[in-house]
């Protein structure tokens, strides 16, 4: 214990005793000491609510450091000494008739967050005040006042006629006043039932684009985050807005970008021109991509989920930029996995290419669940890119005969996918597959294998071998495999009857009389009632033609997509989830539904 | 809109927390405790051994896999938003300390985590380090600085330079300065950068000598193929100012190459309309030291990249060789320097032994990292080599090395940017100016 905490230094026993002491003491240096040892112990949790009219003594200063302290002081404890409070308004409503305007905003500041309903009735008058200092500091500070006088008593925000007075500061002349109105008054807004307190017109929009281009970066967010509620009333205003907007895009906060971004995708469904709307798409692609080079990987994050929902709105927004979104081996992974989802969305013909020998490239890596994504991933390239299926079937066997085992495996999956939407074609490279039957143990690759091995039993010469050979395990093999080797087995009869049928008749044997899974039974009696009532019926069934397979891509389809686009930059877009879905305690689950009624 | 923030150490304990609208209660860490926990203790990856766990008899299949280590995920891969019932916690890494925030309602996560970004950067500024002890150390001042930079969860001021006029920064002097103040009753002046119509620039600033420095600061960021082909590759270049003018001093500033510019943000002081019709930047600039420009510049062809690394690594048995040799390539004449080359071997390497022609190497064996200080680079001399042999545990093609490069390169620009003149208007004198370039590795990878 080299260096302990200054502030922690006196005695258990007479703490308080000691504290009380210096918070009394006749010099103003060893008061302020006091209250800096007071507020220290309430940081780490300690109660010295008692020392509470001690503090108190020391509001009443021209040492601005020191009133802020005290101020620190009462904001924690206000909530539990509510009558000691009142004791400290005078003061308070005397300092909001300071003559330095810092003061008087810092008074009418801390008496919005004492949230004690009994100080309330004293806080109108000196707010109402404050609305109309001649000083903007004092001004912007009320205004958030009202929001939280409305948060704790709407009825008398509303009364006062506060939020008609913070209606008007929207068209201050100060900008930093317009942009703290807007904040509060969206935040009334969205806690309102009629939703009738912000509702942006003609005026106030000139207003909020005029502030826009003057305030701070967070007074840009909340002007940003109010005109993408909006609704332009035709065309050219939609264009006018984005116009304004644009310059936005060049700001160094990341958060600014993502909210203008926001709102130039909502306002390009208005503006219909399409040369407009592919100006605004190519100008938004370089802030785009600025926003990855953050240094910060949660920055790097929230904007890669972004991206990604922007991709599957407007997929021409960053056609030539793929190499931004390449990994490098110490990307956390989260946005190693981030960046291989937007990969598959810019792959093209133009680019697979150089996409395929990436993905190869990242199979070699170390971290077992992105190699095994990106091998995924090289099967959706072929299925999505008709051109390159034979690219990713040749880099597929490159893997294979790498001989890791992870990889191995989930290749053999993959090659089934693309065995599925491409049918006869690549059916020379099973022989290789075969190859690795003994590495494959995990059941999905073994499923795999086994489908393949029937879908193609015709061609197959020792297809009879092979399937014998998993049938040797079959009681100790996955349900879902222990499934593919049925169906493979009737395959092969099907296809090669005269030969085969003892080994048919193996395998339902034993799967309907030995196997504990009732699916595994039924599938077996089905099978075999078929084949012994009508085998045409059986090869109707069995052999049919399987429906296409699309990229297994997520993709989120029209009003949801719609929704996530209006939500850019919040939670929902980062969860691809409406907001409903988590937020107020999941009020949608199935929990909360269940627990309503015994409230 | 910020609720509430705590700050925890690496071991999930409360430092310091600061509610702006109505206290959560601590258990909420707790909750966010047993997230860390479970994700820490979940597999990223284990080998199937599905088939004969019931009879505990070991198939051949599984007794390969076997020697393959069961993954796991360390605390700086937690994702940055974590969803759970009621709560959503939105957290920040940094330097072993984690900023974190549970909210209910729906917010922008880039705002709080620009907003704590800001916040640590400016407790960075005042302490000069942020750890759990500089925090402990100065609980009252992190305390105000917390409660000035926000109000009712929105940001209020997040400017360093005006908050130190509101909260004296811990040094010797401010100490005595505050206390002869305050002994003299002297109240504290309002922060008149909150309120000037040019918000980062207050009235009345006086110096007896003008000077004006201009620092341009670019960053490599890039990935490279074993063969020397580029993957990709980008500098991101910043313009740091250190300005000390007199008065209210108008400055206009041209580029001679200002095309190389792919992606551009701007401090607020610079006129943008002027910067998109002329490529000329037009500012008003704050006080002191600030940024004013960052930029991105793609460098499509390998000519621009200062180094050319080779590494050649084969595999024998029970382990590998490996060669890394480093090219320079003309810099306009300026020395490569702090070249320093980081060789990570791969979890499952047990030894390394390797030998180079300049600089030092160190083995970590913690890290399994192997370190070369090569020093400064000569274009003229043998290109340095690295060479050496490592053992490993599992096959080293399951293993592949990946290298990090870090260098820095005085008074030149990779991009090629250069400023071209600088003048001021509505200030009679004629500063002192000054410009310097400097280039260096950003993450720079180099795949084997």
């Amino acid at each position: 214990m080299a260096a302990r905490p200054k502030f922690f230094t006196t005695n258990k026993r007479g703490e308080n005793y000691e504290l009380k002491a210096e918070l009394n003491s006749e010099y103003r240096d060893k008061r302020k000491d006091g209250v800096k040892k007071v507020i220290a112990n309430m940081t780490v949790g300690k109660d010295v609510s008692g020392l509470f009219p001690d503090v108190l003594k020391n509001m009443q200063t021209d040492d601005l450091e020191l009133k802020k302290l005290v101020y620190l002081y009462l904001m924690n404890y206000a909530k539990s000494q509510p009558e000691l409070v009142i004791l400290a308004v005078n003061t308070f409503v005397k300092d909001t008739d300071d003559s330095n305007p810092l003061i008087r905003a810092l008074a009418i500041r801390t008496m919005g967050c004492l949230r004690v309903e009994k100080i309330i009735d004293y806080l109108t008058e000196p707010l109402r005040k404050c609305l109309k200092d001649e000083n903007p500091y004092v001004r912007k500070t009320a205004a958030l006042c009202v929001a939280k006088l409305h948060d704790l008593n709407p009825a008398l925000a509303i009364d006062n006629g506060f939020i008609e007075i913070v209606q008007e500061m929207v068209s201050d002349t100060n900008p930093m006043v317009v942009s703290n109105a807007v904040i509060a008054l969206s935040e009334i807004h969205e806690a309102s039932d009629t939703k009738d307190i912000f509702v942006i017109n003609d005026t106030t929009l000139q207003k909020l684009l005029h502030a826009l281009n003057e305030c701070t970066e967070w007074g840009q967010i909340a002007i940003l985050s109010a005109l993408s509620e909006y609704r332009p009333s035709d065309v050219k205003e939609a264009e006018h807005i984005c116009e304004r907007v644009l310059p936005r895009l060049q700001h160094a906060n990341a958060s600014v970008v993502l909210s203008a971004i926001k709102v130039l995708m909502i306002y390009m469904r208005t503006a219909r021109d399409q040369t407009f709307q592919k100006n605004l798409v190519r100008k938004m692609a370089p802030p785009l991509v600025t926003l990855l080079s953050s240094p910060a990987p949660e920055v790097q994050y929230v904007a890669l989920r972004n991206i990604n929902l922007i991709l599957q709105k407007r997929p021409d927004v960053l056609n030539n930029e793929m190499r931004v979104f390449f990994c490098r081996y110490n990307d956390p992974p989260y946005v190693k996995l981030e960046k291989l989802e937007i990969l598959m969305r810019l792959c093209s013909e133009k680019n697979v290419e150089q996409l395929l020998s990436e993905l190869k490239e990242y199979a070699s890596e170390v971290d077992v669940d992105f190699v095994k994504k990106s091998v995924r991933a090289i099967g959706r390239c072929a299925i999505k890119i008709e051109g390159a299926s034979e690219r990713c079937i040749n880099v597929l066997l490159d893997l294979i005969n790498t001989g890791i085992n992870y990889v191995v495996q989930e290749a053999v999956v993959v090659i089934k996918d693309i065995f599925r939407k491409y049918p006869h074609q690549y059916e020379g490279i099973i022989p290789t597959l075969c190859e690795n039957i003994e590495a494959i143990d995990e059941p999905e690759a073994r499923g795999s294998l086994i489908w393949m091995i029937g879908e193609y039993a015709e061609r197959i010469g020792n297809a009879d071998e092979l399937l014998e050979h998993f049938f040797d395990n079959f009681r100790e093999e996955n349900v879902q495999v222990q499934l593919q080797i049925i169906t493979a087995t009737v395959k092969l009869f099907l296809k090669k009857p005269s030969e085969n049928q003892e080994i048919v008749q193996k395998v339902l044997q034993t799967s309907t009389s030995q196997s504990d899974s009732p699916d595994i039974r039924d599938r077996a009696y089905i099978y075999w009632r078929l084949l012994s009532t009508d085998p045409q019926a059986a090869k109707a069934v069995v052999l049919t033609e399987k429906p296409p397979i699309k990229g297994e891509g997520e993709e989120l389809k029209g009003r949801l997509l719609d929704e996530l686009i209006e939500n850019i930059g919040t939670i929902a877009s980062v969860y691809h989830k409406p907001p409903e879905t988590f937020i107020g305690g999941k009020k949608y689950s199935a929990d909360e539904v269940n627990k309503r009624p015994l409230e | 809109m910020l609720n509430s923030l705590f700050v925890l150490n690496a071991q999930g304990k409360i430092i310091i927390e600061k509610h702006w609208r109505g206290v959560i209660p601590r258990q909420v860490v707790d909750k966010f405790n047993d997230q860390v926990v479970t994700f820490l203790a979940k597999p990223v990856y284990t080998p199937y051994t599905g088939r004969s766990l019931e009879d505990g008899s070991a198939t051949s299949a599984q007794q390969r896999n076997g020697d393959l280590l069961v993954q796991r995920f360390a605390l700086e891969d937690l994702p940055p938003v974590i969803d759970t019932p009621h709560y959503q916690f939105l957290n920040v890494q940094r330097g072993g300390l984690i900023w974190l925030s549970p909210v209910e309602s729906e917010v922008e996560p880039q705002m709080i985590f620009e907003f704590i970004h800001r916040i640590i950067d400016v407790v960075q500024e005042y302490l000069g380090d942020v750890s759990e002890m500089s925090i402990r150390d100065n609980f009252v001042i992190v305390y105000q600085l917390l409660e000035e930079m926000m109000d009712y969860g929105y940001p209020l001021t997040t400017e360093t330079s005006v908050l130190k006029e509101v909260i004296p920064p811990p040094t010797v002097y401010n100490k005595v300065y505050s206390t002869v103040s305050a002994a003299a009753g002297v109240g504290q002046k309002l922060p008149s950068g909150t309120l000037s119509s040019i918000p980062w620039r207050k009235l009345g600033i006086k110096y007896a000598n003008n000077e004006i420095y201009f620092d341009v600061v670019e960053e490599v960021d890039a990935i490279l193929e074993k063969n020397g082909s580029i993957i990709s590759a980008e500098a991101h270049g910043t313009l740091n100012v250190n300005c000390r003018l007199s008065g209210m001093p108008d400055l206009s500033m041209t580029f001679i190459n200002p095309r190389v510019i792919d992606d551009v943000s701007f401090h607020p002081c610079v006129r943008y309309q002027k910067y998109v019709s002329d490529k000329v930047l037009s500012f008003v600039p704050p006080d002191g030291h600030f940024k004013l420009m960052t930029y991105r510049v793609n460098l499509p062809s390998g000519q621009l990249i200062p180094l050319q690394v080779r590494p050649q690594v084969t595999a024998t048995k029970n382990g590998g060789k490996f060669e890394v040799v480093v090219t320079p390539r003309p810099t306009e004449g300026k020395a490569i320097e702090h070249l320093v080359v980081t060789i990570s071997m791969g979890k499952a390497c047990t030894g390394v032994n390797a030998s180079c022609s300049m600089g030092d190497h160190f083995y970590d064996s913690t890290n399994k990292t192997l370190r070369w200080e090569v020093g400064k680079v000569d274009i003229r001399g043998r290109p340095p080599t690295l060479s050496g042999s490592f053992s490993s545990s599992v096959d080293a093609l399951d293993n592949p090395l990946s290298i990090t490069l870090g260098f820095q390169i005085n008074m030149y620009a990779v991009s090629g940017l250069k400023v071209d003149s600088l003048k001021i208007y509505h200030e009679g004198y004629k500063p002192y100016k000054g410009v310097r370039s400097l280039t260096r590795a950003g993450k720079f990878q180099v795949r084997t």
